[in-house]
């Protein structure tokens, strides 16, 4: 008898799901909460705004995440602005500030010990994170109007300016320099640093553009474009700029986020410049130490109607699974953010459309941003920080969004799911990814002008599962940037990643590579095919963990 | 023939003002017995235009101009056909060949040819007719419009800003605020513009253009969900409206929704039977539906037109890639180039972003 009522009782449910059309209940969603609040830090970005508009005021609040202490844990570093028109960073509330995860959900300012300060330093703006000497610390590349700067790592806690002795150090005449990136285009086992430049400014040549009585920053026609740079490691700490042998030096643009991968899969890393309204570069490694810029033959180098828009952050990750990195860039309002899918290593696609990011996107200003899968459900997602470049109007201030992917298909708004410390609306500017309480979850930190930064934890409380994976290179850098990683779930799906700490703009992100698995807890196998061409298989490899892997002798 | 002519004459007297339906029968009655009567077939074409049956209209005008070429006034019919049509470009053809054969008829049509040069954009054309007769004209509401129009469009503001000036002198009016807020609009001013394209609308909802510029505004905004709703009633008042087509397919486009996209931009060829942009977003579409060559020949012509047109050297270059044909596409990417740092040099970049 209880047999047939609890059978009644279950058809009686299932008419139920299919009076309502048989929907599926909606996924649970990590929310992300501010953990700034509990921490005793002083950083706030400061654009030293104080009525004159400066073209640089609009840039400012790079990060970087990263583990400079190898505790396990990631600390985080910010970037500052300074006094105009001075240039300098004449008080402490310009400084730049290291700050080290405690631990315990709190973070200590140790940003005096450890040098970082950058008091000699100008208008700071993006920062790149990676060991650029293997000697297991992670270094500092600083991007700034005035002067760039190089920070060893010397594994006490503290850093050394080596700008000068590197050689890393030199660029044009008053060329500023806004996001950078660490990667080994040669392949030679040693990181390479490619520096995105913007235009020629000084305060003294900095233009004034007004209208009706008011002020308002100058759109960026009237600043020349300039060349972005590289600089080859020659070992022994020491940097060669080849922008001109490499290639880089014949195009001239504005440069703002840089993403890297390989994007034809032919075993060296390109490289992806977003340009503000200039054609996007990307710039396909030759295999010979030379790049030949392809954004029109990847069909990238303009948007869909052959204009070139505010393009300002940058990622290349694999949104669809299919094994080839795609390519994510934001803009100004009014414009349609860039997602591209990557043709098999031939073309991208233009899919802004279809996958309804069009849509989306039209109504905010977006500046730092990514590939990210939030809720760890194998699909990445489409985060953006975004706000208006000046505050001229009521909707000046903006949220950041998240766009979720639904079978790496479209992609749908989820941002005001996620909780009020996300949706707050400000001027965002940089933001990186990381796993900062190693749950698992990928945390967001980002930074907005005139404000302290939020720290945002995820809640990582949907009960999915995941994988961190900690490259470490022999051959290739010990950081194992540019290595390719694939992932077969149990079930046979398959997930792919790449390792590199540049994403978005001004930023830098947790150099482990995350996998969201979703409701999968056995993982087949592992596959990372390592920059100095070793592939390696790991089988049957848990869930749920952090997992560092030492790239084999052969 | 003089019968003939005094039959056609006493049918047009009889029929035409009470009933044009009854005359449009005679007159196809009449020329069933009479078919190479220019005066009967021209008469039926006005019965047709008459009863609004604008198409089979200027399929009696066509017929009656191939019996009787260079007719100023069957001309004129079919060119006020045309306009009513929405088909400026076909309409201001027709007028300007009846002028060029009849300079007494110039004064009939000069607002009529102004309008369409406003129509298709040919905006300096507008002016050229319409800046001698302002003197003349200057208490004529419709010439202000016109004139504003024109002057607005050809970017000579301050100009413009008198003619508004000189039409809310004589009360506020859905014409002078359109006008005003498309002088707004021009200037990046865009919350005075969408006062002033709220008014017009709410002085006239139904005023050409209007519901035009309130998309392009909102678009403008980045509020493109309102833009394709303002799109939206322009076409349901006008299907042939240029900007409203344009623009609706532009957005349809960046949606991907390509076979939307194409049915809007060829409604916008319509308008505007050459139009460079059109045409342009039409190769883009050709070539992200997969269909390169198509985009290719577009473009060819295109640049083969303006040779100036950077950005379609720009995606021909693409184009050229994608078939295969390296040494084209280096060399258009070049051109494109060239083209695109003089216009960054040539833009003064003065206004907010």
């Amino acid at each position: 008898m209880r047999r047939r009522l609890a059978l009644g009782w279950w058809l009686v449910v299932g008419g139920w799901w299919l009076v309502f059309g048989g929907q599926a209940p909606e996924p649970r969603r990590p929310h992300f909460t501010d953990i700034a609040p509990k921490s005793n830090f002083a950083y706030r970005t400061d654009n030293n705004f104080t009525g004159r508009k400066y073209f640089p005021q609009t840039m400012c609040g790079g990060v970087a995440a990263f583990d400079f202490d190898n505790d396990g844990r990631m600390d985080l570093f910010f970037t500052n602005g300074a006094k105009l028109p001075e240039m300098q960073k004449t008080d402490p509330r310009f400084y730049n500030c290291l700050l080290r995860n405690r631990g315990d959900g709190t973070f200590e300012d140790v940003t005096a010990h450890a040098g970082l300060l950058g008091k000699d330093l100008g208008f700071s703006f993006g920062v790149a994170a990676g060991d650029y000497d293997n000697d297991g610390f992670e270094d500092l590349f600083i991007c700034n109007a005035g002067r760039n700067a190089l920070y060893h790592n010397n594994g006490n806690g503290t850093f050394t300016d080596v700008t000068e002795r590197s050689g890393i150090g030199g660029k044009p005449k008053d060329v500023i320099s806004v996001a950078a990136a660490w990667f080994d285009y040669d392949n030679d086992g040693k990181l390479d640093l490619i520096v995105s430049n913007y235009t020629v400014w000084t305060p003294q040549t900095d233009k004034i553009c007004a209208a009706n009585g008011r002020e308002y920053y100058c759109h960026p026609k009237v600043y020349t474009n300039v060349a972005h740079r590289l600089y080859h490691n020659l070992g022994n700490g020491r940097f060669e700029d080849v922008t001109d042998s490499s290639g880089f030096g014949k195009e001239l643009g504005k440069g703002m986020g840089i993403a890297i991968a390989d994007f034809n899969g032919d075993g060296y890393t390109d490289v992806f410049v977003a340009n503000d309204t200039v054609r996007n570069f990307l710039f396909i490694n030759q295999k010979n130490g030379t790049f030949k810029e392809s954004g029109y033959e990847w069909g990238v180098a303009y948007d869909e109607s052959g204009n070139a828009g505010s393009s300002m952050g940058a990622d290349a990750k694999d949104y669809d699974n299919d094994g080839w990195p795609d390519l994510f860039y934001n803009n100004l309002k009014g414009q349609i953010w860039g997602l591209y899918r990557n043709m098999g290593g031939k073309y991208m696609n233009y899919v802004s459309g279809v996958s309804h990011l069009s849509r989306l996107s039209v109504r905010s200003s977006g500046w730092s941003n990514g590939f990210v899968d939030y809720n760890n459900d194998g699909w990445k997602d489409l985060y953006s920080a975004n706000g208006e470049i000046d505050n001229m109007g009521e909707i000046s201030r903006q949220s950041d969004t998240m766009f979720e992917n639904v079978d790496g298909k479209e992609f749908r708004d989820v941002s005001g799911l996620l909780g009020a410390d996300f949706t707050h609306a400000g001027f965002q500017r940089g933001s990186a990814f990381v796993d900062l309480n190693n749950d698992g979850f990928e945390d967001l930190v980002v930074t907005s002008l005139d404000e302290k930064p939020r720290i945002l934890l995820n809640s990582a409380d949907n009960g999915n599962h995941w994988l961190l994976v900690n490259t470490v290179g022999r051959r290739s850098n010990r950081d194992g940037i540019g290595a390719a990683l694939k992932l077969t779930t149990a079930s046979g799906r398959t997930l792919y990643n790449h390792v590199t700490t540049s994403d978005g703009f001004m930023s830098s992100s947790d150099k482990r590579v995350h996998f969201g698995l979703g409701g999968e807890e056995g993982i087949a196998s592992l596959e990372i095919r390592w920059p100095s061409g070793i592939v390696q298989t790991l089988k049957k490899v848990r869930a749920d963990q952090i997992l560092t892997v030492r790239e084999p002798p052969r | 023939m003089k019968i003939a002519s005094l039959i056609v004459a006493v049918l047009a007297a009889a029929l035409w003002a009470q009933d044009p339906e009854a005359a449009i029968q005679a007159y196809r009655q009449y020329l069933e017995a009479h078919p190479d009567s220019v005066e009967a077939r021209s008469n039926l074409g006005a019965a047709l235009a008459r009863a609004g049956r604008y198409e089979e209209a200027i399929a009696e005008y066509d017929r009656a101009l191939a019996e009787s070429p260079g007719n100023p006034a069957l001309l004129l019919n079919l060119g006020l056909a045309y306009y009513k049509t929405s088909r400026p470009s076909e309409a201001a053809a027709r007028f300007e060949r009846a002028i060029s054969l009849a300079p007494q008829f110039k004064d009939q049509v000069t607002l009529l040819l102004a309008s369409c040069y406003n129509g298709l954009g040919r905006y300096n054309e507008a002016i050229a007719l319409l800046a001698p007769l302002e003197k003349e004209k200057s208490a004529d509401e419709a010439f202000d419009y016109l004139y504003g129009t024109a002057l607005i469009g050809d970017g000579q503001n301050s100009s413009g800003a008198a003619v508004i000036d000189r039409i809310l002198g004589r009360g506020d009016s859905a014409e002078a605020r359109l006008l005003r807020g498309t002088l707004k609009l021009g200037t990046h001013d865009y919350d005075g513009a969408l006062v002033d394209i709220e008014k017009s609308i709410a002085l006239n909802d139904k005023l050409p253009g209007a519901h035009a510029r309130l998309g392009e505004l909102l678009l403008a905004k980045g509020e493109s969900e309102g833009a394709r709703a303002a799109f939206a009633q322009e076409l349901a008042l006008d299907p042939d409206e240029f900007a409203s087509n344009l623009n609706m397919g532009v957005l349809a486009k960046q949606d991907q929704e390509y076979t939307e996209a194409r049915r809007y931009f060829e409604r916008a060829l319509k308008a505007r039977p050459n139009d460079a942009g059109v045409r342009y977003q039409i190769a883009n579409v050709d070539l992200a539906t997969g269909n390169p060559d198509a985009a290719r020949r577009t473009l060819e012509a295109l640049i083969g037109e303006s040779p100036d047109f950077a950005e379609a050297h720009a995606t021909l270059a693409t184009v050229y890639y994608r078939l295969d044909r390296r040494a084209d596409g280096d060399r258009e990417r070049g051109i494109a180039q060239k083209l695109m740092d003089r216009q960054d040099a040539a833009q003064a970049g003065d206004k907010p972003r």
